[in-house]
């Protein structure tokens, strides 16, 4: 065997491994950053974030196809199936809308009566939420996994470059995540309404003095960190099954990867994600899966002993 | 204040019914506040559980010592979340870090129940003061994911690195419990004046711990550390700044609480003769939260109450028809409503009643 | 004696100079009042001396020891205690209770092993309790909750936690702030009858030029995180740098 070839392969699996972390890190940043924003915006911590996310994911299954019912109430009441066609597609439009519009709801009739309460109570009341959404869906449509297949126009491999084959649909969940997160990136930074957002979060009393009424930014604020959780559902769905408990699996490390990153820092989730999903994928593809899991906890509770604020967070007042 | 003297005179026959209950709420009131009667009340109570839960509530033994179990485990958890305000979403490690740490010591060690017992709390001890030293730098939410972090680590460590020990998913099954003090079968019956009350050997064991839990609780909560715990939980700057060690005090909250964990996961091992590795994972830590704030934080009956009726829900009501598919969702349903309407949960709401009946307790 | 100074005590935030190299000296039994325009850095400086906040340089010692480095409750420990701007109490225990807490803390030092011990065993503290609470005038409020007390009684709940421990030196961030002429009147005398009482050191902090002057032996004024005057409430009164401050920086 020549350097060179060895070179090549050695190349290609480090890409490979960076390619799958980022894949495996998109998920976390596409939550990540909703759950920043309305943190570092709203000061509310919402332990609904992965009922959003495994909302988004049911909706999207619903939208896209028939899903058969086996077990669960529905079946039991001689539903078999349920499902409107449509396709990935307009899943992928339709959904985050939707979602939009329960985060405005949560906001309204859920966040706003606990803003002033201790952060205590609001992780109390959402975790209570959280269960009440998980709970109504294992009761309704069964406890029992689905698949969430893949648009046909994404499935299969894809060959690239030096890499070699790649998962189309892998490709694909890189891709969209990074348009969404840009564009929130360029809404909270570049325009009108991200710039009172940002001085709303700075000092919100002072611009409130200034006339300008906040309600309506936190609103909004609030409804688009849920539109992401629910894209993060339907981007992520085909990577595995889709069952009720992924919105409790999914929430605990995209508040790792919120804190790691630094709270109400959209480059720091960014950042954060793909630390942990590479740092995962490389473990697993060196041979330690079993490690791969307790790796990224490990990780996020030394970066957290090290620096509280997070990597890219500033340095909190005292109080 | 009822500790007024009362004018003999004004006492109008009108008045005569409030009299005798205000009387009667405050010899309650001072019978309640000794330590010994808390302990009484706690004996009769799970001495005349069984057979009124078993006749009257479609209940089992099984599931009284169960109930029982996770008692203690919220009791403790309410000394740090009632009592000193912080909100830990990573007990689970506690109680099923006791439960494997007693597991593996009934195999490898000694299988008397009293030694399996120390064994498993020790260890939560020990944990916790590793845990609760890396976890309370920072308050709020970084304390709850901090606590959250460690419990998940621990969960994929029993999964699968630590699988030699934990035996990985199939969870520990190799729990081996011989007889208490070499002659009591504690999974055996009971001798003849407890068969009235009791049909197992299993539940007295868990009855006399959970009476001891109970009495060190109280006691804890009427000693300083009790004042200082709700000082801290009201006004953690002022607690520091009348020269409180602030930091000390809450490592020390968690600690105890753990150790509470410690003695449940110790009997939860003992009970089963199994460790599942869900004892670990964080919906198990949110488990502990749901049944003591529902129950009623602050309060050291509220818990109790609170672990028995989750438990009742998900093993009783589960099972009635319509309704019983529904329970999870049930039990999220209640859980909101506890936390939007009473912040003090169920056991507060009786007490506020009971307060308003007696009358007078403008509090 | 000395019981604080500072010396050359500096804290900057990025690039704002909020204390400048401020040199202060408390001596024993002086009352001393800090004051200057919104902005000034009092509130910081006194931050720096409670040890909440790190300076970026300088030094602040404390009867004649160096307190850098040092956790907030052990700068209390060591005789320093503070009242707070807002009342800062423990508003869902009783008013017992909050007196307990300081007694416990300067009883007991700063943390105990007696988590198995009866509230009950410990008489001196439940005595020291009293007294502080007959000492501010609400003993017989004692079974309230103190949150159900006006706010005047709040805040002298609060002066008698700070003075539970009788420090050797008092901090007050506006004791008087957010009160009715006649609380302000009453918590004026009680402050004045303390310091005799117990010979006590107080810095103080306030607004109100009336009670500054009313009860502090001497003035340092604060302007953009320098000292720019210090003397008797006289000499003050008369510096052309304060004037200036006081109205060359603020017009209304």
């Amino acid at each position: 065997m020549r350097w060179g070839e060895s070179g090549v392969t050695l190349l290609a699996d480090i890409l490979t491994i960076l390619l799958n972390g980022l894949q495996q890190g998109a998920i976390y940043v596409l939550l990540a950053v909703g759950l920043s924003i309305i943190l570092g915006t709203l000061k509310f911590v919402n332990f609904a974030h992965g009922a959003l996310y495994l909302l988004g994911a049911y909706l999207g299954l619903f939208i896209t196809g028939q899903v058969p019912l086996n077990n669960g109430q529905l079946a039991e009441w001689g539903i078999q199936s349920y499902g409107i066609g449509l396709g990935f597609i307009a899943a992928l439009i339709i959904v985050p809308i939707v979602v939009f519009v329960i985060g405005l709801l949560m906001e309204r009739f859920v966040a706003q009566a606990f803003y002033d309460r201790p952060d205590t109570d609001q992780i109390l009341v959402t975790f209570g939420l959280a269960i009440i959404v998980q709970e109504l869906l294992r009761a309704l449509l069964g406890g029992s996994s689905q698949p969430f297949p893949q648009p046909s126009w994404a499935s299969g491999p894809i060959a690239l470059p030096v890499v070699g084959n790649f998962p189309r649909w892998r490709l694909g969940v890189i891709a969209i995540t990074a348009v969404l997160v840009l564009g929130v990136y360029g809404l909270v930074e570049y325009t009108d309404f991200g710039l009172i957002v940002q001085a709303g979060t700075l000092d919100g009393e002072m611009v409130r003095l200034l006339g300008i009424k906040l309600s309506r930014p936190y609103l909004v604020v609030f409804g688009i960190g849920a539109a992401l959780a629910g894209v993060a559902g339907v981007v992520g769905g085909p990577l595995a099954n889709v069952n009720p408990n992924i919105g409790t699996e999914q929430l605990v490390p995209a508040f790792l990867t919120v804190v790691i990153g630094g709270v109400g820092k959209i480059e720091g989730a960014v950042v954060a994600g793909l630390m942990l999903g590479t740092l995962q994928v490389l473990l697993i593809q060196t041979g330690y899966a079993a490690w791969s899991q307790v790796g990224i906890y490990a990780l996020a509770a030394i970066i957290l002993l090290v620096r509280p604020q997070g990597l890219l967070g500033s340095e909190v007042d005292v109080s | 204040m009822s500790d007024e003297p009362r004018d003999a005179t004004a006492t109008a026959a009108a008045d005569a019914d409030a009299e005798v209950t205000g009387g009667l709420a405050d010899r309650w009131a001072s019978f309640r506040d000794r330590e010994i009667s808390t302990v009484l009340l706690t004996v009769v109570g799970v001495a005349v559980f069984p057979f009124l839960f078993n006749n009257f509530l479609d209940g089992y033994t099984q599931l009284a010592t169960l109930m029982l179990i996770y008692g203690i485990f919220a009791v403790g958890f309410d000394i740090l979340l009632g009592y000193t305000g912080l909100l830990s979403f990573g007990h689970a490690v506690f109680f099923g870090g006791a439960a494997y740490a007693a597991g593996i010591f009934s195999a490898s060690v000694s299988s008397s129940p009293l030694l399996v017992l120390l064994a498993g709390t020790a260890f939560a001890v020990l944990l916790a003061w590793i845990v609760g030293f890396l976890s309370l730098r920072r308050g709020g939410i970084y304390f709850a994911i901090l606590t959250l972090t460690f419990g998940q680590m621990s969960f994929y460590l029993a999964a699968s690195p630590l699988a030699f020990l934990t035996n990985g998913e199939n969870g520990f099954t190799s729990v081996d419990i011989g007889h208490l003090l070499g002659v009591i079968d504690i999974h055996g019956g009971v001798p003849f004046p407890l068969t009235m009350l009791v049909d197992n050997m299993l539940y007295v064991f868990v009855a006399v711990m959970t009476v001891l839990s109970v009495a060190m609780a109280n006691r804890i909560l009427h000693s300083p550390y009790g004042t200082v715990f709700r000082a801290i939980r009201e006004n953690e700057r002022r607690a520091e700044f009348v020269g409180l060690d602030v930091w000390r005090y809450k490592l020390m909250a968690f600690i105890i609480s753990a150790a509470f964990a410690g003695i449940a996961g110790s009997l939860f091992a003992i009970e089963g003769n199994y460790v599942p590795l869900e004892s670990l994972y964080w919906t198990e830590s949110g488990r502990i939260v749901i049944m003591t704030v529902l129950g009623g934080v602050g309060s050291l009956f509220g818990p109790l109450f609170g672990a028995g009726l989750y438990l009742y829900i998900e093993n009783i009501v589960s099972g009635f028809p319509t309704l019983g598919p529904f329970w999870h969702l049930i039990l999220g349903v209640v859980f909101v409503v506890a936390v939007v309407v009473f912040p003090d949960g169920i056991w507060g709401g009786i007490d506020y009643v009971r307060d308003k009946v007696a009358g007078g307790e403008d509090k | 004696m000395t019981v604080l100074e500072t010396e050359r005590l500096t804290k900057q935030f990025g690039g704002l100079t909020a204390v400048d190299e401020v040199n202060l000296n408390i001596e024993q039994g002086e009352g001393v009042s800090l004051i200057g325009p919104n902005g000034a850095g009092k509130s910081t400086f006194i931050n720096l001396v409670t040890r909440r906040l790190e300076p970026t340089h300088g030094e602040i010692t404390f009867q004649g020891n160096s307190i850098l480095g040092l956790d907030p409750h052990e700068v209390v420990q060591m005789g320093m205690s503070k009242s707070f701007q807002t009342a800062s109490i423990f508003p869902e225990l009783t008013v017992k209770e909050n007196a307990t807490i300081a007694a416990l803390a300067a009883e007991h030092g700063s943390f105990r092993f007696n988590f198995f011990r009866n509230q009950n065993s410990y008489p001196e503290v439940e005595e020291l309790a009293n007294e502080v609470l007959e000492s501010v005038g609400l003993y017989s409020e004692r079974e309230n909750q103190a949150d159900s007390l006006d706010y005047g009684n709040k805040r002298r709940l609060e002066l008698g936690i700070a003075l539970a421990a009788e420090p050797d030196m008092l901090l007050m961030d506006e004791p008087t702030a957010g009160m009715s002429p006649d609380e302000t009147k009453s918590t004026v005398e009680l402050i004045k009858r303390v310091k005799q009482e117990l010979d006590l050191t107080f810095l103080l902090v306030e607004h109100d030029m009336e009670i500054v002057f009313d009860i502090s032996d001497r003035i340092v004024v604060l302007n953009r995180g320098s000292v720019i005057a210090k003397g008797t409430p006289d000499e003050v009164q008369d510096d052309p740098a304060v004037q200036e401050a006081y109205l060359g920086g603020v017009e209304e």
